[in-house]
């Protein structure tokens, strides 16, 4: 989340500080389900009147382990690649094909077909874990038995960041676009979007997968 | 690295040039030698300090002048961020360490700084072989059957295979079939 971070956010500190000193604070808040319009609200009294983890919120805003809730983690991820696959991606490919120059249909069916194949891949990795990590958390939650579930998912992060760069540096140095203000303006939507992956990836790696280990050790479930 | 690397600080906090220091001499595999100042008159009076490899400045300073100091405009500089600033203002450093950064990203920065004037400059052309190849990679080939069709060992295929990589910095099949569409490598792709 934070190129430069600016210092670590606590429960009183006020949320309309948090937004004015970081931007990428409304995504996160999104996610959480929390309303603007909150006054001079702290960050903890707006996470009470939201029904939100306040620890949870801070350790996704500060990156850090403040003793979240897996729970709340595992809602946040979930609305989070709800904006990514219904949202984020098909707008970015819409921009993409109004901004394709006409008549050069090889040329832009090769363009869209990497992005497609780029969504494929994220759509895939973001449903393995909505299908298969969210229930296996779920039963060490409720201390079903259950079978191991392969958290492979961290491994997969850097090849879909890796593959949205690609994508962004070839349109940057290869696509002859007619259009440069739209073309700009797409290319602003991907770098957007590969910096908000980076993040929702970092809280996955950083905060969720911790915290699913944790858990697997404290059911004593096997390695 | 053989001999320390030269590194001088401008800072005027006190508190940040010494906590720099520390994280600096506590790098492993790495011996540096440190000279700090405090701002840009306490850096005219030490003339006896010149030429570092690396500037470490709080962005508040004027780079070029600072360059002009230590008597060589070729120096790498390291913004120091304590602040948040406007992009446009860190575009004269060659990198940016924030408070915030651990010593394992720290290190990584200088040692990428340090080491990039070993670097060949990327050839951005492309050989007339490896025009080739690519036109067989995007119909699906197989190194093996590239190497067959041009008369190659596999092994010669894989290493013109790096160097298309790291001269178009494109790794995927499909990012090769747009550049070759642009460039007319191919008349008819192939799906």
């Amino acid at each position: 989340m934070h190129n430069v971070k600016i210092r670590n956010y606590q429960a009183d500190d006020s949320m309309s500080r948090l937004v004015n000193e970081n931007q990428d604070a409304l995504l996160v808040m999104s996610r959480f389900k929390i309303a603007l319009g909150f006054g001079d609200k702290t960050i903890g009294e707006v996470c009470r009147d939201n029904h939100v983890d306040t620890n949870t919120f801070l350790a996704v805003i500060n990156m850090s382990d403040t003793g979240l809730s897996l729970v709340a983690v595992m809602e946040y991820l979930h609305r989070s690649h709800d904006y990514f696959l219904n949202y984020r991606l098909p707008e970015i490919r819409q921009k993409l094909e109004h901004v394709l120059n006409p008549g050069q249909d090889e040329l832009n069916k090769a363009v869209l077909g990497y992005f497609d194949k780029f969504e494929a891949a994220v759509r895939k990795h973001m449903n393995y874990e909505s299908k298969k990590v969210f229930p296996y958390i779920q039963a060490l939650l409720s201390h079903e038995k259950t079978e191991k579930c392969p958290l492979i998912f961290c491994k997969q992060h850097e090849q879909i960041e890796s593959r949205l760069t690609e994508f962004k540096n070839i349109l940057i140095k290869y696509y002859p676009a007619q259009s440069t203000n739209e073309m700009s303006s797409v290319l602003f939507d991907i770098f957007s979007c590969e910096r908000d992956l980076e993040s929702h990836n970092a809280v996955e790696d950083q905060l969720y997968l911790p915290a699913i280990q944790e858990l697997e050790r404290k059911n004593g479930q096997p390695k | 690295m053989s001999r320390p690397i030269k590194i001088t600080i401008v800072e005027p906090s006190l508190i940040l040039r010494s906590g720099v220091i520390a994280v600096l001499q506590s790098l492993k595999g790495q011996s540096v030698e440190v000279f700090d100042v405090r701002d840009l008159d306490q850096l005219k009076t030490s003339p006896s300090w010149q030429r570092p490899d690396l500037l470490i400045v709080n962005p508040i300073f004027s780079l070029p002048q600072i360059k002009k100091e230590v008597g060589n405009p070729d120096v790498k500089c390291l913004a120091l961020l304590n602040i948040l600033l406007d992009r446009t203002l860190l575009k004269a450093f060659d990198e940016v360490i924030s408070i915030y950064d651990t010593s394992e990203q720290i290190q990584e920065k200088l040692t990428k700084l340090l080491s990039k004037p070993l670097e060949e400059k990327h050839q951005e052309s492309l050989s007339q072989r490896e025009k080739e190849i690519i036109a067989c990679v995007i119909k699906g080939m197989t190194n093996k059957q590239i190497a067959d069709e041009l008369h190659l060992s596999s092994h010669t295929v894989i290493s013109h295979r790096k160097n298309i990589a790291g001269k178009l910095q494109i790794h995927s099949t499909a990012g090769l079939t747009i550049y070759a569409i642009v460039n007319k490598l191919v008349d008819l792709p192939v799906e």
